[in-house]
């Protein structure tokens, strides 16, 4: 091959390669910058009175006095706005029937978008779920509603031929020549007085319990029975891997049993994770009745069992890389096998087996498969230790998948979901940075 | 080694931790049906609240839900279907005894996106729709546009009593319907389709689908109650035994007033 065309090639390999990578780094973007912008929405927000006076409520958290102070405040506007709705329903009584009729049937959706936006009207009965006890606490999501109660949308259903098209309509327009007209353009002019918005950090996404299945509150038992979920899994599974990879290792020898052992063990690792999932509650529930329902339990034995072949390969990688000379020395120095495994072979290879650890660990934390049937409960309350034994828990991986699709309020909440999403990924990337750093650490220490 | 030793340490602290016992008797498991699921969770928050006992959902289907009531894995299974008969045996040789309670009564609101001219089906019509014989939107009185149905999976509660209720023995759902697991994944595939229709719980439905008049009656509390809307079911729990304790006493949660405030600001039906 002349020089020309070997310099040609070996260049556009090159670009190819950094082509590649170029496209994973945008890939990587395109994943990424939308799940951190969104979940980091769920913490960071323009909270509105009606979110201060849910936390007051639920949480006990606020100070009083300044809430009642900005309650006042918000008051004045508000209750102008009430005496507009009043003046009006006296109005309507006046209208002969077929008007107030017409009138009527208009004015309740104006009442419902209202109590989206501001929370119950006065003279509502209290209602008994808390998210119809508070307007909007998100500013971003009150201007959406501001937006319903301003204008109505209806479909042009002219042309019978074709989908009909969505447009809006002013309802002020609606209620031209009435006393309710003024309300519209009263409330888009004064809302933010009415909702007193304010950016806040709500760090109690993290910390508090969610307040009528995630509409308010946050995600803190999730994350715990995430964070019990995999370390569950690992106790089980760490000692096992581990032991399973020196018996590889360092006892087995080679002969048909161990290879069968060896893929048997590789199959596993190929396993999709839903069987897991339905091994789990066929065998540790049903069968072994581990516990008298769902639960923690079960479901750490079964991803457990779903990392245990992760782990032996990692371990026993580890083992192997330790040098031969290692366990020279220590054998010739008279030694005994067991003794040089846990003072020589088992210290160097640490770091990779660490790793392989915490990698599993990450990944036990995300699964949802195994712990759809085995250990996840879509509302639950954070767990204490003590019921890991006997209670299913709520779970990052599993709330995502519930409230993007089974939720009956999911439109409203996306934040939440999207807070979930980045509490999880934060948990995952977390897991794996310590990885990093403990294998540092410790191949330093080993060296030095 | 000190780390091992460290490991071994924080091993041993979890597991002591762990080992704590717990009381079975203050909490309540209950699994089964997404259509129920909104009543639970929101009875659930509600009992925790005023009786500090432990209360998890899980939303896993009717089927599962009877299953787990089966496996004696929960106390409380709902369903938004009767338990089978085959299930009901199958319960009896495990030596568990269902006991039925209807919490509260749902139509099956039949949805298409708000684009659709499409106001009013009658059962025969959504029933063609669904075997096949019907799919394009204008032999119906819609705009010309292929039908997408959907329907739910094999273990929901709500696609039983829509075949029982709509579809009939003798037709079964078409092989091309595309079949969505939850009342929410098919609220939210209805909602971004414009072709297509849908069956969901009264409570799920929002603006972001049309209900339509079946047979000229539109889906609502009163017509749901007055059983004059043709596709409406009760939705129950089931318990192993008549119920006691805590159980009992969630049970009984329906009965009272802020039981049937909740169904009913939940967009269910009280009985």
């Amino acid at each position: 091959m002349n020089l020309g065309t070997r310099k040609i090639l070996d260049r556009s390999f090159s670009a190819v390669g950094i082509g590649s990578i170029a496209v994973m780094g945008i890939a990587l973007l395109i994943v990424i910058v939308p799940i951190v912008y969104n979940g980091l929405g769920a913490v960071f927000f323009t909270e509105t009175i009606e979110h201060r006076n849910m936390l007051y409520n639920e949480f006990g958290k606020g100070d009083k006095a300044e809430l009642d102070k900005e309650n006042a405040a918000a008051g004045i506007y508000r209750k102008e706005a009430y005496s507009m709705l009043s003046r009006f329903e006296a109005e309507m009584e006046t209208m002969e029937p077929v008007r107030q009729q017409e009138f009527r049937s208009k004015y309740g959706p104006v009442q419902t978008a209202l109590r989206h936006l501001i929370g119950p009207l006065p003279g509502d009965e209290e209602a008994i779920l808390t998210r119809y006890r508070y307007g909007q606490t998100r500013w971003e999501k009150a201007e959406e509603k501001l937006h319903e109660l301003l204008y109505e949308a209806k479909w042009d259903y002219s042309d019978p031929n074709s989908m009909a098209k969505e447009y809006f309509v002013s309802r002020a327009a609606e209620f031209e020549g009435t006393s309710l007209v003024r309300l519209f353009p009263y409330v888009e002019n004064n809302l933010d007085k009415m909702l007193q918005p304010r950016f806040t950090v709500y760090w109690g996404f993290l910390t508090d319990s969610s307040v009528d299945s995630h509409i308010f509150g946050g995600v803190w038992p999730e994350i715990q029975g995430t964070f019990f979920l995999a370390v569950g899994a690992m106790l089980f599974a760490f000692p096992l891997g581990v032991i399973a990879a020196i018996y590889f290792t360092e006892y087995a020898r080679d002969g048909f049993f161990t290879s069968m052992l060896r893929s048997a063990n590789s199959t596993l690792a190929g396993v999709p994770s839903i069987v897991f999932g339905l091994f789990g509650l066929a065998f540790f529930i049903n069968t072994l009745k581990v516990s008298e329902s769902k639960s923690v339990l079960a479901g750490s034995l079964t991803l457990a069992i779903m990392i245990l072949p992760t782990i032996i390969r990692a371990a026993e990688e580890a083992i192997l890389s330790v040098p031969k000379t290692y366990k020279e020395a220590s054998l010739s120095l008279g030694s005994t096998k067991w003794n040089t495994i846990m003072t020589v072979i088992l210290p160097a290879a640490l770091p990779g087996i660490l790793t392989g650890g915490v990698i599993s660990l990450g990944r036990a934390a995300g699964e949802t498969a195994p712990i759809i049937f085995t250990a996840a409960v879509s509302v639950g309350s954070a767990i204490g230790i003590a019921d890991v034994l006997s209670s299913p828990t709520p779970a990052l991986s599993w709330n995502i998948y519930n409230l993007a699709s089974e939720h009956e309020a999911a439109a409203e909440i996306r934040h939440v979901q999207y807070g979930m999403v980045l509490a999880l990924v934060s948990i995952v990337l977390l897991l794996n940075l310590s990885a990093i750093l403990l294998r540092a650490r410790i191949s330093k220490k080993l060296k030095g | 080694m000190n780390l091992f030793r460290k490991i071994a340490f924080s091993a041993a602290v979890l597991g002591f931790m762990a080992a704590g016992t717990a009381d079975a008797a203050s909490k309540i498991v209950m699994d089964g049906s997404t259509t129920v699921g909104p009543i639970a969770k929101s009875f659930a928050s509600y009992f925790t609240k005023t009786t500090g006992v432990q209360v998890t959902v899980s939303e896993s289907g009717s089927g599962n839900g009877a299953k787990s009531l089966i496996n004696k894995t929960c106390d409380i299974a709902n369903l938004s279907r009767e338990m089978k008969d085959k299930e009901i045996a199958a319960a009896k040789s495990k030596g568990v005894n269902p006991v039925e309670h209807i919490v509260a009564l749902d139509g099956l609101a039949v949805v298409v996106h708000p684009s659709n001219r499409v106001q009013k089906l009658s059962k025969a019509q959504i029933r063609d729709i669904y075997t096949g014989k019907v799919t394009n939107w204008n032999q119906v009185g819609g705009p010309s546009a292929p039908i997408v149905k959907i329907q739910r999976e094999s273990n929901s509660g709500t696609q039983d009593s829509f075949v029982s209720l709509v579809m009939g023995k003798d037709n079964p759902v078409s092989k091309r319907a595309e079949t969505q697991a939850s009342n929410g994944a098919v609220k939210n595939r209805v909602a971004s389709t414009p072709g297509a229709i849908g069956f969901i719980g009264l409570g799920f439905v929002d603006d972001s689908v049309k209900p339509l008049k079946v047979d000229g009656v539109e889906p609502d509390e009163r017509t749901v109650r007055n059983g004059t809307y043709p596709i409406s079911r009760p939705l129950f729990m089931y318990t192993n035994g008549q119920p006691t304790g805590v159980v009992k006493q969630f049970i009984d949660l329906k009965n009272t007033a802020e039981g049937k405030r909740m169904i009913s600001e939940l967009g269910f039906v009280n009985r």
